[in-house]
């Protein structure tokens, strides 16, 4: 497979208190084509940051401070505005969690699409609401024809989400960012958008960058995953190694607190005290405080990764040093689930 | 504290709560949101019972039925012996101090111009708790403890707590009354994963040391497979199985409860995939289909499931609504 994407020491800062906060701290990774890369932590972690550096999306008073993102090898962080822009939504394209706020409440359904399709490639109407028609099918709307001329608020969650699916689509992208794509729904339409993803990605080749904070839903549609902790990606590596043999301590220590893998009546295995904010990053590493393994050198030096395969990294001294615990993974105690 | 050696703390019988949909000149209702329609469950005390179900089933107003925050208008429920939807207010505030309830979002259902250790005060206030303001201070800083908060922090506001500490503050005010029944509606939801470990963790424990019942309204079902002891499906507004935890996710008996436990993405690495998802949306509340409620996005549908609602079917401990289910004499 060939190399899409790929994203070296980006790191993205945000004036907090009079000091430039780096909520993304020289992130590292890559998508191939038609890869699924899942991009995983808990809340302000920074994984959506990291997609909207991606995008060159990223807020006010936020601003990217160094790091390159090269899309096929130009990095888009050197193209200009108008540019860049023609890559938004272009070749990448980006769907949310929320999809009743990403959709005009105003605009019928088809004629965003519509809308989105023209920016991009120059279309008549006619043309593009046939496009339009035919994407609806492919990404598993009934009724497409009715639903053409409905308006938002007329449609279920689900079905929104398909719509920002297929306008994302419409541009026939080759880099999809999903952010939360299912955190709003309900699990039996969870399972559904779940499974068009792959089938869209199986069909037209498209790779995705996954952001979620569920590693069921990591496990079910990634290739390979990145796990986030306090703005830096502390591992990395194929999804059957991070899940099933994770080397960091927050890793196996999000893995053994999910009620789904304990076993009933057994105290869960807690992650003891809180994410600190970013005001409060300790200087070593950032789990330090956090981490029943850390000694002085943990608080005081950044970990560099640890390769323990070509494929599978940690950025952890434990592990560097052998005196991590063994690899903790997904494989339940108990009954299955 | 009493509690009627006989049968359940709280049980539920043939519970409906609709709301009329009003429209024209004259508000005249033209249908109902079915919320809940005949439901039936019963929480032992000293247990947990679950509750789940997709987002529109009904299992919120179910709760805020049981509390008398919505108005039912039929069934019974029925706590330690006594039908609460026959109470007036008056006779109706004791129990407002044996049941007590957490909702999901604890910012939202915290006074955000209170310090913490009125918002916990408050309810002991209410009900006579505690000798004077000095004392409850005090009953605050054990509450504290037993929530693992610092009791020192009693004097901040809730915005200089966070998510996990604002939902232990919530519990603590719940606790404060020395309830026997506390009704946790989607509780640890808006918790990251590692917060939530901690809080599930809590509410095990304060179950241990004070004997208390939840009520567990939830879709996690990872949440449900973990902490409650029963649990019922919720579907349109019905309960379409329930039974003992560990055998309704051992085996399943009703249609969507297969598909909702086969919907969950596994953590599991060599497990992924799995059977088609349960396909169609959740049909209106306003407009159930006829029949099974489920029938349209039943796998298994049969033609008498269109025009016929199945009855509930019971074997053992476990009830299912659905002709399929063993025990329905019509397998």
């Amino acid at each position: 497979m060939s190399r899409l994407l790929s994203v070296e020491g980006l790191t993205t800062r945000f004036p907090l208190a009079g000091v430039h906060v780096p909520i993304v701290d020289e992130s590292t990774f890559a998508i191939d084509r038609g890869e699924v890369l899942a991009l995983v932590g808990e809340s302000g972690c920074g994984k959506s940051m990291t997609a909207l550096s991606i995008m060159r999306l990223v807020p006010k008073p936020g601003r990217i401070h160094s790091g390159r993102v090269e899309l096929l090898g130009r990095d888009l962080l050197g193209l200009s505005v108008t540019e860049m822009r023609a890559v938004r939504g272009g070749r990448i394209s980006m769907i949310f969690q929320e999809p009743m706020t990403s959709l005009n409440p105003v605009m019928r359904c088809g004629d965003q699409v519509v809308e989105a399709i023209r920016l991009h490639d120059e279309v008549s109407r006619k043309d593009a609401l046939a496009r339009c028609r035919e994407l609806f099918v492919q990404v598993g709307i009934p009724d497409p024809d009715a639903r053409l001329r409905a308006y938002p608020h007329q449609l279920s969650g689900g079905l929104k989400q398909r719509v920002m699916i297929a306008m994302a689509l419409s541009t026939r992208p080759e880099l999809l960012i999903a952010d939360e794509p299912t955190t709003a729904l309900d699990v039996t339409i969870q399972a559904q958008i779940l499974r068009q993803l792959l089938e869209l990605r199986r069909e037209i080749g498209m790779s995705i960058l996954l952001i979620t904070h569920d590693l069921g839903i990591v496990n079910e549609l990634a290739d390979r995953v990145a796990v986030m902790y306090a703005g830096r990606i502390i591992e990395q590596g194929e999804r059957t190694d991070v899940l099933g043999r994770a080397l960091h301590p927050y890793t196996q220590g999000l893995l053994r607190s999910m009620p789904a893998l304990a076993t009933p009546g057994r105290r869960l295995p807690e992650i003891p005290g809180v994410v600190p904010s970013p005001a409060e990053w300790p200087m070593g590493c950032r789990f330090a405080t956090r981490c029943q393994l850390a000694e002085d050198r943990c608080r005081r030096e950044v970990p560099g990764a640890t390769a323990r395969s070509d494929n599978h990294v940690a950025s952890c001294h434990a592990v560097e040093e052998g005196r991590a615990q063994a690899p903790a993974g997904g494989e339940p105690e108990g009954a299955a689930r | 504290m009493s509690t009627n050696a006989s049968g359940p703390l709280l049980r539920v019988e043939r519970l409906r709560t609709w709301f009329p949909i009003n429209r024209g000149l004259m508000r005249r209702a033209v249908g109902h949101v079915q919320a809940v329609t005949d439901v039936h469950l019963s929480v032992e005390a000293g247990r947990t019972l679950a509750l789940v179900g997709e987002s529109g089933c009904g299992k919120t107003t179910v709760g805020r039925s049981i509390l008398r925050l919505e108005q039912a208008q039929a069934g019974r429920v029925i706590f330690d012996g006594v039908d609460l939807l026959e109470l007036d207010a008056a006779a109706m505030r004791p129990y407002r101090q044996r049941l007590q309830i957490v909702f999901q979002d604890p910012l939202a259902s915290l006074n955000p111009r209170m310090r913490v250790r009125d918002i916990v005060a408050e309810g002991m206030r209410s009900f006579g708790i505690g000798s004077d303001e000095s004392d409850r201070t005090d009953r605050v800083a054990h509450l504290f403890e037993r929530v693992q908060l610092d009791a020192a922090q009693m004097w901040r506001y809730p915005h200089e707590f966070s998510g996990g500490q604002r939902q232990r503050i919530c519990i603590a005010r719940a606790l404060a009354v020395d309830p026997q029944l506390i009704i946790c509606d989607e509780a640890v939801s808006a918790l990251d994963v590692s917060i939530q470990a901690q809080i599930l963790n809590l509410l095990r424990e304060l179950q241990d040391e004070l004997g208390l019942a939840y009520l567990f309204i939830t879709h996690d079902l990872g949440v449900v497979r973990y902490l409650a002891h029963d649990v019922a499906v919720m579907y349109l507004g019905q309960i379409v199985e329930s039974g003992p935890t560990a055998q309704i996710f051992e085996s399943p008996s009703h249609p969507y409860t297969q598909g909702l436990l086969q919907a969950v993405p596994s953590v599991d690495p060599q497990r992924r995939g799995g059977a088609p998802p349960l396909s169609g949306d959740v049909p209106s509340p306003s407009a159930p289909p006829g029949g099974c409620y489920f029938h349209t996005r039943c796998p298994l549908v049969m033609d008498r499931c269109r025009s016929e609602p199945p009855p509930v079917a019971s074997q053992g401990a476990v009830s299912a609504r659905c002709f399929l289910a063993p025990g329905s004499g019509s397998e």
